[in-house]
């Protein structure tokens, strides 16, 4: 597989693309990884380092993201139907990766607040949860220990291969705003996929509350549902060295 | 199982004087009733003997949705409860109450297709079930509290997703008008009382399955983008009720309200509704506002938004935040208060005259008061029934003859007098509580006024102005808005119809024209329909409409659709004609459970389920003179209050002859027989109901 930085030279394009942090130069990149590239810009969410090394954890940004403005939810669900039925022939609200039903009755921080909280017995409110496709580092795929978190090659979304997932969940608890799905079925994680940049969910909304749009960086203005319980693991974590070390 | 898509598989059966928790399959006993009130029927029918009262522990009080309920097929959210009825006088007799809300695809989520309650437990329980977890569990804490405190108090230990149907103190004090209610504002009516004499205050669903879509995902997905492209606002209307832009035609009659200038000015920050061109679908949502449509303009500056039930792109229920009720009116009433349609109404039924006017503020308060009490206390009205037996006895001084002059003298009579919202709080507490004769007979409904109080029946069948029909109930949709049609279906009933199949087509603000035209192409005849105000003779094709409202009704109510959306046959796209699709339940149905039935083949399904009906009523009646002693009409349906002739422009008046044809007409399309009323031997074997022409038989119940 040794192909690519010569001639396209993927790494600086995805450096680049990925705006990540100035300090890491494409020449300290190369010094330490210093090998071939593959897919990183295709199916490639992970670049591998030749001879089975520990791959880096870079991904290109998302091209797009769904956005969804609580003041025009109705609290119909029809999102959540179109998200699992026309993708999944089963209407299945738990399976959904756009999550209205947990926040329909007291919003985001449950019944404790009762009519004072959220939602349709609270104040009215009803939030959308929605994957903010992350920019790097990627919660759920920086967990995942069969690298089966991939990105979707039209949109670049961050997706579930079910070929490599294996059911552990440890995605689940990576996530800080709890939009992984499972399958108990299938045993397979799912996640918020765009719909190849046509999302069933926004074609879906009667009140055009939901949008999709060009993709920005939403992890440092929406607060956490949760602190996450699982992070990249010691390997994974030890390649932010790769670039990040001076 | 495995082979059908839509139907969850299982029915849940408890049993609460054992305790004994058990499941049956739902497509080996009731698929050829396929759910909702088709499984409530067949239930009494199998096991509820005739002469069962409704607070007997052998009533039986059943929850069924059908195999559309949780899909994405557009307003399928209503739950159909069905049991012997508290209300129906002078006997009690089948009915069915529904609510929407989140109940229906949380049961399905869960497992069930429905949910059989019978016994009664030894002291105050509720019903958790979170998916194949099923527990009666002590409900003493919950005993005598406000619906909205029990929800709470359930979410709490079930999570915020449990979907809660719960009574009030109404349903615990066996008031019979009284309600349950889910998501604390969706009411089914006439239930609540049967519930609480089997010592049941709630049922909690929690659901983490789904609903598997048999056919083709991608042929789902179209069929469910065309259904949205046909759809009006609530009840079908498919015209704007304002001049817009895009539209060829306005009436000020219909509940598409949207208009630019007309905001839900309690959204933070506001929207404005705008003009909601049909084609646009990620708009449909803004097209409805009932709390405007009901109450006034009055009502936009207080609209957070359009709410309702699951799947439903409609939001008739439409959510208000009023900031100054809890200051103005205390005793615990909130902000926010979200109600639809009569409900909305409640609190200004009450009043004769508000002195500014029905559409002003003080009626509105009414309203807000009304709704926030009936919610929490589990208060039926019987579609307004009850305040306009209210209106009557009160301004004829029949309640100062009646009660004591101590009790008569406990209520704020002054307040009344000044239409005075708060008098409400005097007054509807008092018929939760069963406190006092008035509160007590109010709360029985109308059939103790005649029973208990010795007022004769005969002076509320000759009003119109009281709405009364028979058995206790009232009119709806009556011949005062369908004529010969709308008269029909009234006969059919133990309460109020309940009936929307017609008005969804012939109030959709099409101008006759239009509607004679897609008329011809659905009943055969442009003479099917009479434009408004201007009724004609009976004839065939309206008698074959009247039997096409009937069965979709019964088919709507078993499916899992909203019968105060569908049919949807009419539609506001000009390019179509105006025309929708007579299909559609066909079409949800073939897809969704992977059974391919043609229209006429699902109709046969809803006349099956509308037979098993009347053979229940014929059983329980122990007569097969039905015509006779049911399907009677109120005196008022023959005369005009300003003395028109039948058939003259904007009478409603009826002619007794030619209803007595459309009821000949309407027997003879169903199979039943003239004389009587009652389906033959012939008919009930065509609709697979042998074993009822099995059992009349042998009870010489068949004409």
């Amino acid at each position: 597989m040794n192909r690519g930085i010569e001639k396209d030279d993927p790494v600086e394009g995805a450096l680049n693309r990925v705006q990540l942090n100035p300090s890491c130069s494409r020449r300290q990149f190369l010094k330490v990884s210093g090998v071939a590239v593959m897919g990183l810009t295709a199916f490639g969410a992970l670049v591998n380092g030749a001879g089975g090394s520990t791959p880096l954890i870079i991904m290109d940004q998302a091209e797009g993201l769904v956005i969804g403005d609580p003041t025009k939810c109705v609290g119909c669900r029809r999102c959540e139907l179109a998200c699992t039925e026309f993708n999944d022939g089963k209407a299945w609200p738990e399976l959904s990766r756009i999550k209205v039903t947990r926040n329909l009755a007291y919003g985001p921080k449950g019944n404790v607040l009762g009519q004072r909280g959220q939602g349709n017995f609270g104040q009215g409110l009803i939030v959308q949860d929605l994957c903010k496709q992350c920019p790097h580092p990627v919660p759920c795929a920086d967990a995942c220990p069969n690298d089966a978190i991939i990105l979707d090659p039209k949109t670049k979304a961050r997706v579930v291969d079910t070929e490599k997932c294996i059911g552990c969940m440890m995605c689940q608890r990576a996530c800080p705003w709890e939009m992984m799905s499972f399958d108990p079925e299938a045993k397979k994680a799912t996640k918020c996929f765009l719909c190849g940049g046509k999302p069933k969910c926004v074609e879906a909304c009667p009140a055009g509350a939901i949008r999709y749009v060009d993709w920005r960086d939403l992890t440092r203005k929406i607060p956490p549902r949760v602190a996450p319980a699982v992070h990249a693991s010691p390997a994974k974590a030890a390649t932010c060295n790769d670039c990040h070390k001076k | 199982m495995a082979t059908f898509g839509g139907w969850a598989g299982k029915v849940l059966r408890v049993d609460l004087s054992t305790g004994r928790i058990s499941t049956e399959d739902t497509l080996e006993k009731y698929k050829d009733v396929l759910g909702g009130t088709g499984l409530g029927y067949k239930v009494l029918w199998d096991e509820v003997k005739p002469g069962t009262k409704p607070y007997d522990s052998e009533n039986k009080l059943i929850f069924g949705v059908g195999p559309l309920a949780g899909t994405g097929a557009p307003s399928n959210g209503r739950t159909a409860i069905t049991t012997i009825y508290p209300t129906c006088w002078p006997k009690p007799l089948v009915a069915t109450g529904h609510f929407g809300g989140d109940f229906a695809c949380q049961l399905k989520y869960a497992g069930y297709d429905g949910i059989i309650i019978e016994g009664k437990a030894d002291r105050p329980v509720w019903l958790s079930i979170t998916d194949g977890k099923v527990e009666i569990k002590d409900a003493r804490h919950l005993w005598g509290q406000g619906i909205r405190r029990t929800n709470l108090d359930i979410v709490q230990e079930l999570g915020p997703t449990a979907c809660v149907a719960a009574i009030g103190i109404a349903g615990e004090n066996l008031v019979p008008m009284s309600t349950i209610i889910n998501n604390v504002s969706h009411s089914a009516g006439g239930v609540g009382s049967v519930m609480g004499a089997k010592n049941l205050k709630a049922i909690a669903v929690r659901g983490s399955g789904y609903v598997r879509i048999a056919g083709d995902k991608a042929e789902w997905e179209k069929v469910i983008k065309h259904h949205l492209a046909l759809l009006g606002s609530n009840n079908q209307h498919v015209v704007p009720n304002s001049p817009q832009p895009w539209a060829e035609f306005s009436h000020p009659g219909v509940r598409w309200v949207a208009s630019k200038g007309r905001a839900w000015g309690a959204a933070q920050p506001p929207i404005d509704s705008g003009t909601c061109d049909p084609h646009d679908l990620n708009r449909i949502a803004y097209r409805t506002n009932n709390a405007a449509f009901y109450l006034g303009n009055i009502a936009w500056q207080y609209t957070v938004r359009g709410n309702g039930c699951t799947s439903c792109p409609i939001r008739c229920h439409t959510l208000l935040r009023v900031p100054y009720l809890p200051e103005k009116y205390g005793n615990g009433i909130t902000e926010n208060i979200q109600s639809t349609c009569v409900r909305l109404l409640f609190g200004r039924f009450f009043y004769k005259s508000f002195t500014d006017g029905f559409l002003g503020r003080t009626a509105f308060d009414a309203c807000m008061v009304g709704v926030y009490l009936i919610d929490d206390l589990g208060i039926w009205d019987n579609y307004g029934q009850i305040q306009r037996d209210f209106i009557k006895i009160y301004h004829e001084g029949t309640i100062k003859d009646k009660i004591g002059e101590a009790e008569f003298k406990s209520y704020s009579w002054d307040k009344y007098a000044k239409s005075d919202p708060s008098f409400l709080f005097d007054l509807i507490p008092r018929i939760a509580r069963k406190e006092g004769e008035l509160a007590t007979v109010l709360g029985k409904g109308t059939g103790a006024l005649f029973g208990q109080w010795g007022l004769p029946e005969e002076e509320w069948k000759k009003d119109e102005g009281l709405g009364y029909w028979k058995m206790g109930h009232p009119q709806h949709h009556s011949s005062l808005e369908a004529y010969q049609l709308g008269a029909i279906i009234n006969t059919q009933y133990n309460r109020d119809v309940q009936c929307h199949t017609h008005q969804n087509f012939l109030r959709n603000g099409l101008p006759i024209k239009e509607q004679k035209r897609l008329a011809k192409d659905l009943w055969g005849s442009e003479d099917a329909v009479d434009d408004i105000g201007m009724y004609t003779p009976m004839n065939l094709n309206k008698a074959k409409m009247t039997r096409w409202t009937l069965l979709r009704k019964e088919l709507h109510d078993s499916l899992s659709l909203c019968n105060w959306m569908a049919p949807v046959v009419a539609s506001p796209l000009k390019e179509r004609g105006y025309s929708g699709d007579d299909t559609l339940e066909s079409l949800l149905y073939s897809i969704a459970t992977g059974e391919k039935m043609t229209r006429e083949e699902l109709d046969e399904v809803g006349e099956r389920i509308f037979g098993l009906h009347r053979a229940l009523t014929i059983r329980d009646m122990g007569t097969k003179e039905m015509r006779k002693e049911h399907d009677t009409f109120p005196d008022w349906v023959f005369k005009d209050r300003q003395g028109r002739a039948p058939f003259t422009p904007g009478t409603t008046h009826m002619e007794k002859n030619d209803l007595n044809l459309g009821m000949d007409m309407f027997y003879n399309l169903l199979g039943w027989d003239k004389a009587t009323g009652s389906p033959t031997e012939e008919t009930y074997k065509k609709l697979k109901l042998g074993y009822v022409a099995e059992e009349f038989e042998k009870k010489g119940l068949l004409p």
